[in-house]
């Protein structure tokens, strides 16, 4: 079959690659019928997570048709549609009785590399490097799902492939965030980045019964998109000062809830930058956290920040007297798709939560290079490049 | 010596160097990376219990030669204690060997005490190999890193 993979830092290849086979009783080979980029794969591609072996599949974030089941999955069939959420989680160790799906015990086969780093083993995440299981990406013409009773879902028929596609990852991780960060009615919340994730974090907040969201990015494509698609409010923090914006539309208190949906590699201008950019690159930092200092900063007394962007190891100049002396509550997490999957099929069903306009440039596998090029950059507006294998 | 085989030679190297490293970093005392056993001396280490949570009562984990089949394999070399875990955990299954055991005894009991919690909770060991792969550029950190993961399971802070 055909696959886009990584062939070397900022390089993507589409090579013919083996088949997927069924390895466990609970997997099932899934024909991907949609599968796109995410803003954690620039991490993985730029050599930011350094466990990734040449000739690796990349892609999390699909939906496609179930061709080939294992003998021990009871729900889904050949020929079912389904989303598959990027998590491997077996769904029956404790973690996952509790819903924290990503912190599955039993889904990353290589669990000594995460722990010496961690302290612990999240779960395993499809196509996410060796660290995270060393899993075939979705990037392909067939993946194989571990545990597709637990991960992969059946698309209502309402529901189209563009839609779906979303559930998988970028609908699911912004629901994580919005949901865990405890966003209930009548709160302010503010989200930094207004990608994929960004969006749907904002949307979600939205349905969770925020009273009124607000998104920071400096990309007009983005922030137009925010305040077309997903109906909240935008900053554009590199032509206004972010932290008084949030004190004017606070009465002064700050937002009830901050949601950080960035991640390692993010941007910021001035001496900020600079410092966060040079220490980064000579490794004494493996992270740059300024959207994540900025929400610690913003947010009310007693408020709640989550950290929704992927960080890898350590960063620098974390403001942890604020989240002190302020009473913050400071949470993160990876995504527990299948905690909010069904109800996310729910809302697309019913028109209240749209995606399609994330996928701004659709295109065969084959030019999976191309296209990730385009959403590194930025360039042509694009804000999610989907592959159709 | 044939250049292929000296860039086998010189890929089993980095491999087994990528092993070692993930084998040392959980000795490594540097803020934020390596959590584990970090002021044990390593014959201390040896001899601690190393256990695992298994969301099953300990009626279920089994005994002697009815523990999990990569447990019991090990046989009267270990020590098994099972208690149940606090908060309806489960059970909390941990082993220990009973004469002084060297790095590759505790990765084996590592990996044994994984591959039991995965068949008493799931019923199978999740595997992740063949997976397709596009070509693999003979490079010496991607040996390392294979390597690495080729022991993950044997590894890190159990």
């Amino acid at each position: 079959m055909r696959a886009a993979t990584w062939t070397g830092v900022n390089e993507v290849s589409v090579e013919t690659v083996p088949d997927p086979q069924i390895l466990n009783d609970h997997d099932v080979i899934l024909r991907v019928r949609r599968t796109t980029t995410c803003g954690s794969d620039l991490h993985l591609i730029g050599g930011y997570i350094p466990a990734m072996r040449a000739g690796d599949v990349l892609g999390h974030e699909f939906m496609g048709e179930v061709v080939e089941v294992g003998r021990g999955v009871r729900h889904r069939r050949v020929g079912d549609r389904v989303v598959v959420n990027s998590f491997v989680a077996c769904g029956s160790c404790w973690y996952c009785r509790q819903e924290l799906y990503s912190l599955c015990d039993n889904g990353n086969p290589n669990p000594g590399i995460t722990e010496g780093l961690w302290g612990q083993s999240p779960g395993g995440c499809i196509g996410y490097s060796h660290a995270m299981g060393g899993y075939a990406g979705s990037h392909a013409e067939y993946v194989r799902v571990p545990y597709a009773d637990v991960g992969a879902f059946v698309v209502p028929d309402e529901v189209s492939d563009d839609r779906a596609l979303f559930a998988s990852d970028a609908v699911s991780t912004g629901w994580t965030g919005a949901d865990l960060a405890g966003t209930k009615p009548g709160d302010v919340v503010a989200v930094w980045g207004a990608g994929g994730v960004g969006q749907m974090a904002a949307r979600a907040a939205m349905l969770l019964g925020a009273e009124r969201v607000l998104v920071v990015d400096r990309v007009p494509e983005r922030l137009a998109q925010v305040r077309e698609h997903v109906g909240a409010g935008t900053i554009d923090y590199s032509q206004t000062d972010v932290l008084a914006e949030l004190r004017e539309a606070t009465g002064g208190r700050g937002p009830d809830v901050c949601i950080e949906a960035v991640g390692m590699e993010a941007h910021s201008p001035g001496v900020h930058g600079v410092y966060d950019q040079v220490k980064q690159q000579l490794r004494l930092q493996t992270g740059r956290s300024s959207a994540v200092r900025e929400a610690v900063l913003a947010c009310r007394k007693g408020g709640s920040v989550f950290v929704l962007g992927v960080f890898a190891g350590l960063v620098d100049k974390f403001p942890l007297g604020a989240v002190m002396n302020k009473g913050l509550t400071l949470r993160g997490a990876q995504v527990h798709g299948q905690r909010y999957t069904p109800r996310i099929l729910e809302h697309m069903a019913r028109g209240e939560l749209v995606t399609e306009h994330l996928a701004t440039h659709v295109m065969p596998l084959e030019e999976a290079p191309r296209g990730y090029q385009l959403f590194k950059d930025k360039e042509d507006g694009c804000v999610r490049a989907v592959f159709t294998p | 010596m044939a250049a292929p085989t000296l860039l086998d030679r010189a890929a089993g190297l980095a491999g087994a160097a990528g092993a070692e490293l993930l084998r040392r970093l959980q000795h490594v005392r540097l803020p934020g990376a390596g959590q584990a056993s970090t002021t044990d001396d390593p014959g201390t280490a040896a001899r601690r219990w190393r256990a695992v949570t298994v969301l099953r009562p300990p009626a279920e984990v089994g005994t002697g030669a009815d523990l999990p089949a990569p447990l019991a394999a090990l046989g009267e070399r270990v020590e098994v204690r099972v208690t149940p875990a606090p908060g309806d955990r489960g059970s909390e299954l941990a082993a220990r060997f009973r004469e002084p055991a060297g790095e590759e005894d505790l990765g084996r009991l590592r990996a044994a005490l994984r591959e039991a919690k995965q068949l008493l909770e799931v019923g199978e060991v999740l595997r992740v190999d063949p997976q397709p792969h596009g070509r693999r550029a003979g490079t010496p950190q991607g040996a390392a890193l294979e390597g690495a993961a080729a022991s993950a399971g044997k590894e890190g802070v159990l």
